[in-house]
């Protein structure tokens, strides 16, 4: 019942004003305003009485305390929720620091990433679920970790973040484009080769997408092999060079379907 | 004259009663809604918030409101202390973040508008948060991703900011926004450094803040050289500081004296640049001015 008229209390306190504001305009009153008006003033303070029985002053404020607490408890898991999707989370556990760095391509997310940085004597990671052809020693060296452990992580998110949207883009090749046979790729996937086929006489290209930056995610450089070795400086291939420099290769590959250039 | 004031008053009363109705519909609605979100709010709750509730709803017997109390407040302050190392160490600061929930079930979609910043720059970010759960793994994924900057350099960020909405890349929006401030932080300092340690030759015509510091020739007004030290971001997120030297020098002090070494500073800078580095380079600058006017 307290609940009840708590929360009830609001819409009451809603209604009298918007009551009290439309009497405020009325200047003449009347037997049949009269009439009106004391019948819901009736009703309020029959509602106020209600109130006044089953509550007292102290009730109403702890009441309001409690909600007060639950209303930052709410904000606060909505802002730690956020910053949990927008980026690294850190956490201080024992005598180190446990990072969490998010992926994601293009607004998917991917695999959540975890380092564990000992803090004393010095900066020393000590667990870490990093996969073994990520650098982890030689970034921490480059980006000063002993100084700057936020720069450290940030270069790793961007390396990790690169990592996870060209395995992105491999894996939406071999599932949008079953007419494209993908011949290598490396774990880094940092190279691609794939077999692409020609229209009408069937015969095929070999493409060969090599990602040398590892915190990019377009390849640094495109090659073209045909048995007819004028095709790779013919103007459509020499545009379909560019679109594999410039485009991530699944929609690259989608384009060039359109400009009906492969199959 | 009777008659008139009762056909008036009729009139108001009849008006008073309608909205005296609509308010009441009004209430209907409200408490409607408050009941649903009820529900909604209730469903998600978990632990020491879901315990709080009921002892609101008179659902727990018992309970001594003082103990949900001190069980709920410590939480709140762990989570007080989470927030602050979490700010403290990502460089930014959220300061609101509303949630909306359109659709609950196996498929969690949320609208949510996260407001903050980072140093001195304020950000507002818009999205849609699309949570599946198969299992035991859930699929997070965001849409419709809209930035909003307050900031004073629009040109900068423009591009990447499109580039950034158009692929949904929350993750790379704040990993530039803190590596951007901490360059502007790098600029800011250094340019500071320099007015402390050579007041009379160091000005800032722009502004402390600004991209543009000017070293003043002390015996020649007119000859000002302009350090201007812009951070760039491309598209991809990457951020890049130039520093360039712009030198301004009256018609009449070229022809007075010989400065030929200046025609070329501009080039002979860029080369200091790769071989000392920005702050070398810009103090050995400052002082070439300062030694000329002792000579």
């Amino acid at each position: 019942m307290k609940n009840k008229c708590t929360f009830f209390s609001l819409f009451t306190t809603l209604l009298n004003f918007c009551v009290s504001s439309a009497e405020l305009t009325v200047l003449i009153l009347p037997q049949n305003l009269q009439k009106l008006r004391a019948s819901m003033d009736k009703q309020c303070s029959q509602e106020e009485e209600e109130e006044e029985e089953e509550e007292k002053m102290d009730d109403d404020s702890e009441n309001s305390q409690l909600l007060q607490l639950m209303a930052r408890h709410t904000q606060l898991k909505d802002l730690l929720h956020a910053h949990h999707i927008i980026g690294t989370m850190f956490k201080y556990q024992g005598k180190g620091l446990c990072a969490s760095l998010t992926t994601a391509y293009e607004g998917v997310y991917l695999e959540t990433y975890n380092v564990e940085i000992d803090l004393k004597p010095r900066l020393r990671i000590s667990r870490h679920n990093v996969p073994p052809f990520i650098p982890l020693s030689s970034l921490a060296e480059q980006s000063n970790m002993q100084t700057d452990i936020r720069s450290f992580l940030d270069t790793l998110s961007k390396h990790l973040n690169a990592f996870a949207g060209r395995k992105q883009q491999l894996k939406l090749v071999k599932e949008l484009h079953k007419s494209v046979e993908v011949l290598e790729s490396n774990v880094l996937c940092s190279v691609l080769v794939m077999l692409l086929t020609l229209p009408g006489e069937k015969s095929t290209v070999l493409c060969t997408l090599n990602y040398t930056d590892h915190t990019r995610l377009l390849p640094s450089g495109v090659h073209f092999e045909c048995k007819d070795k004028a095709l790779p400086d013919a103007p459509e291939w020499k545009k379909n060079c560019s679109l594999l420099m410039e485009t991530p290769v699944h929609k690259a590959l989608m384009t060039m379907k359109k400009n009906e250039t492969i199959l | 004259m009777d008659e008139m004031m009762s056909t008036e008053n009729m009139e108001e009363v009849r008006v008073l009663e309608a909205q005296i109705e609509r308010l009441q519909a009004e209430v209907e609605a409200l408490q409607c809604q408050q009941q649903n979100n009820n529900k909604d709010i209730t469903l998600q709750l978990r632990g020491k918030m879901k315990d709080a509730m009921s002892y609101l709803c008179g659902q727990t017997q018992g309970e001594l409101e003082e103990k949900v109390m001190s069980q709920l407040k410590e939480e709140v302050e762990e989570l007080e202390e989470d927030l602050k190392q979490q700010t403290q160490m990502n460089g930014i600061c959220l300061n609101s973040c509303i949630t909306k929930t359109l659709q609950s079930g196996s498929k969690v979609v949320q609208q949510l508008c996260v407001s903050g910043q980072c140093a001195e720059l304020v950000f507002q970010v818009e999205f849609q948060l699309s949570e599946v759960k198969e299992g035991q793994q859930s699929e997070r994924t965001i849409s419709g991703l809209n930035v909003v900057m307050d900031n004073s350099d629009p040109q900068n960020f423009s591009s990447f900011l499109s580039g950034v909405e158009e692929r949904s890349d929350l993750l790379l929006f704040f990993r530039t926004l803190r590596t951007f401030s901490d360059r502007c932080d790098d600029r800011g300092r250094t340019f500071k450094h320099f007015k402390e340690k050579y007041p009379s030759v160091v000005s800032f015509p722009g502004g402390s803040r600004s991209e543009v510091m000017a070293l003043n020739h002390p015996e020649l007004p007119g000859c000002v050289l302009f350090v201007h030290w812009s951070v760039e971001v491309s598209c991809e997120g990457e951020v890049t500081p130039k520093v360039g030297l712009l030198t301004k020098i009256p018609e009449e002090a070229l022809q007075l004296f010989p400065f030929q070494s200046l025609g070329g500073a501009a080039e002979a800078f860029q080369s200091l640049l790769r071989i000392l580095g920005p702050e070398a380079a810009v103090e050995s600058v400052i002082r070439a001015i300062s030694l000329s006017q002792e000579s």
